[in-house]
C-alpha cells in the first residue's frame, strides 16, 4: 500500500490506540519503544497527509469550473 | 330490481357514502371565496372556487373566532377540513377546521404537506434511519451548481482537508431541476464516503425542486451519507428531512462534513507529546522499581544471602580440609612407593646405559648454553667422573643421539 493510500481514518484510529495503550503502560519496555516507534510513523504520515494534501477536484461531468482549481 | 328512494333516503345514502371515505377527511383545498357570509350565528357561509369549479363551505364560530384574519370575498384561502352533506339540502359542503391565506404558494404547500406525510408515513424521517457521517471523508461528492456560490462556500470551508472532491453538476433550479438532481446523485453511486446536497438562497420557487419526491427518493438511495443544505436557515425542504444530516446552510454543511484541519494537526502533536510522556513514566516506573529492588536486595536480602554464603564456605571449608587431608595422604602412599622403585631402579642405572650428568659450579647443565666456553665442567659416568674444558657451545636443537 501507498504511503497516500493510507486511509487518515485508520491510521488516527491506529494512534489513539498506541497512544492509549502506551498510557496505560502494562506493557515492557521492548513492546512500549516498538509501539512509540509505531506511534510518531503513523503521526508523521498523518501530518504528511494533512500537510502536503492539496485540493483534488474533479467533476463528474463537464470541466471543473477554472476558479476553483 | 329498481329500488326507489325518498329524496331523504338517497341523501342520507349520499352522506354516508361520503362521510365515510377517509379521503376526504383532513384535506386541504384551496380557491378564492366568494359569496361570504357572516351569519348572526356567528357562522361563516361562503363558496370556495377557482377557475372552473366552487364548492359551499362553512366555518363554525368556535373555529371562525380564532382566525387570525378576516374573511372577505376574494381572498385567496387554504382551507383544511372534512367533506360533509348538509341533508336537508342535500347540499355537498366542505366543512372548515382551519383556514390560511395563500400567499401564492398553495397548491405547492399542500403537496409539500403531502409528501412529507407520505414519506413521514414510510418511516423515511425516522432517526433511526439516520447514517453516522464519517469522521475523515476520503471522498466527498457534492451535488450542486458548477457556478453556486454554494460550491464555492463548502469549498472555502473543506479548505486544505485531504479529501477528493467530487463534484456532480446539477441544475439546481427551473424545469429539469429535479431530474438534474436525482441522476446527478446516482452518478456518485459508489464513489464517495459522504454526499453533500446544496444551493445557496433563493425564492420558494427557486428552491422547489427540492421538496420533490424523485429527489427525496434519491436521496434516500444513495450509498454514503447525505448532508443536505438548501437555502438559509428558514428554508426547510423534504430533501432536509429525508437527508441523514441537515444543515442550514451549505457553509454549516461543510463544517459537518470535515474536521478541522488545524484541530486534527493540534491532536497530532498531542499524540505525540502524550506517547513520549507515556514512554518517560514507563522509564520512570521501571527505574523505580529497579530502584526498589537494588535497594531491597542491599538492605534485607544480602544480610541473610551473606550469612548464607558464609555456612556454606564454612561447611565447603571443612570438606576441602577433609578431601585435601584424604588426598595428601593418597599422594604421600604414592610418592613413598615411587621412591622405593626410585630407588631400586637408581639414576646409576641409566649412567651405565651409557648416559652422562654434566654439572658445573653452578649446578646441573641441561643445555649447551648453561655452560660458557673455557668454563671446567663436570661429567658423572656410570663409574667415575671426569673434568673437561668447554671448547665451544654448540646451541639449537638439531643435535640429535640416535
Amino acid at each position: 500500500m501507498k504511503k497516500e493510500e493510507i486511509k487518515l481514518e485508520a491510521a488516527l484510529d491506529d494512534l489513539e490506540r498506541i497512544v492509549s495503550e502506551l498510557e496505560e503502560g502494562k506493557m515492557g519496555l521492548e513492546e512500549s519503544l516498538d509501539l512509540y516507534e509505531k506511534g510518531m510513523k503513523l503521526v508523521k504520515l498523518c501530518n504528511v497527509r494533512l500537510e502536503g494534501a492539496e485540493r483534488r477536484i474533479e467533476s463528474l461531468t463537464g470541466e471543473v469550473p477554472p476558479d476553483l482549481i | 330490481m329498481t329500488q326507489i328512494f325518498t329524496v331523504t333516503d338517497l341523501n342520507e345514502r349520499i352522506k354516508d357514502r361520503l362521510e365515510n371515505d377517509p379521503r376526504l377527511h383532513d384535506l386541504w383545498a384551496q380557491g378564492e371565496v366568494s359569496n361570504f357570509v357572516h351569519h348572526r350565528s356567528g357562522h361563516r357561509y361562503f363558496t370556495l372556487k377557482d377557475r372552473d369549479s366552487q364548492i359551499s363551505c362553512v366555518l363554525f364560530k368556535n373555529q371562525a373566532d380564532r382566525l387570525g384574519f378576516d374573511l372577505k370575498d376574494g381572498l385567496n384561502i387554504l382551507v383544511y377540513g372534512d367533506i360533509a352533506v348538509y341533508r336537508p339540502q342535500g347540499r355537498v359542503q366542505l366543512v372548515a377546521r382551519g383556514i390560511k391565506q395563500d400567499v401564492g404558494l398553495g397548491f405547492r404547500h399542500l403537496q409539500f404537506e403531502a409528501l412529507k406525510k407520505k414519506l413521514a408515513g414510510e418511516g423515511l424521517f425516522d432517526l433511526e434511519r439516520k447514517r453516522a457521517l464519517p469522521r475523515y471523508p476520503e471522498r466527498i461528492g457534492i451535488v450542486t451548481s458548477p457556478q453556486g456560490a454554494a460550491l464555492r462556500d463548502v469549498l472555502r470551508i473543506i479548505g486544505p482537508y485531504p479529501a477528493r472532491i467530487i463534484l456532480s453538476p446539477a441544475q439546481v433550479q427551473g424545469e429539469g431541476a429535479e431530474e438534474s438532481i436525482v441522476s446527478a446523485l446516482l452518478a456518485l453511486q459508489g464513489q464517495t464516503d459522504l454526499v453533500i446536497v446544496c444551493r445557496g438562497g433563493g425564492s420558494t420557487e427557486d428552491l422547489w425542486c427540492f421538496n420533490s419526491e424523485a429527489v427525496a427518493r434519491a436521496i434516500i438511495g444513495c450509498d454514503s451519507p447525505v448532508i443536505s443544505a438548501v437555502g438559509h436557515e428558514t428554508d426547510v425542504t423534504i430533501a432536509d428531512f429525508v437527508a441523514d444530516m441537515r444543515a442550514a446552510t451549505p457553509t454549516a454543511a461543510a463544517k459537518m462534513a470535515v474536521p478541522d484541519i488545524g484541530e486534527l494537526i493540534e491532536g497530532l502533536q498531542q499524540s505525540q507529546v502524550r506517547m513520549m510522556r507515556a514512554l518517560w513514566t514507563s522509564l520512570e516506573r521501571k527505574e523505580e522499581r529497579l530502584e526498589y529492588l537494588r535497594h531491597s536486595i542491599s538492605a534485607r536480602r544480602m544480610y541473610s544471602m551473606a550469612a548464607d554464603a558464609r555456612q556454606r564456605l564454612d561447611y565447603l571449608g571443612e570438606r576441602l580440609a577433609a578431601a585435601l587431608a584424604a588426598e595428601l595422604g593418597a599422594r604421600r602412599a604414592r610418592l613413598e612407593l615411587a621412591q622405593g622403585r626410585l630407588a631400586a631402579v637408581g639414576p646409576r642405572a641409566t649412567l651405565l646405559r651409557g648416559y652422562a650428568v654434566v654439572r658445573s659450579n653452578h649446578g646441573l647443565i641441561l643445555r649447551a648454553k648453561d655452560a660458557s666456553p673455557g668454563e671446567v665442567v663436570e661429567l658423572i659416568l656410570g663409574e667415575g667422573r671426569l673434568m673437561c674444558r668447554v671448547l665451544e657451545i654448540k646451541d639449537g636443537s638439531e643435535v640429535f643421539l640416535d
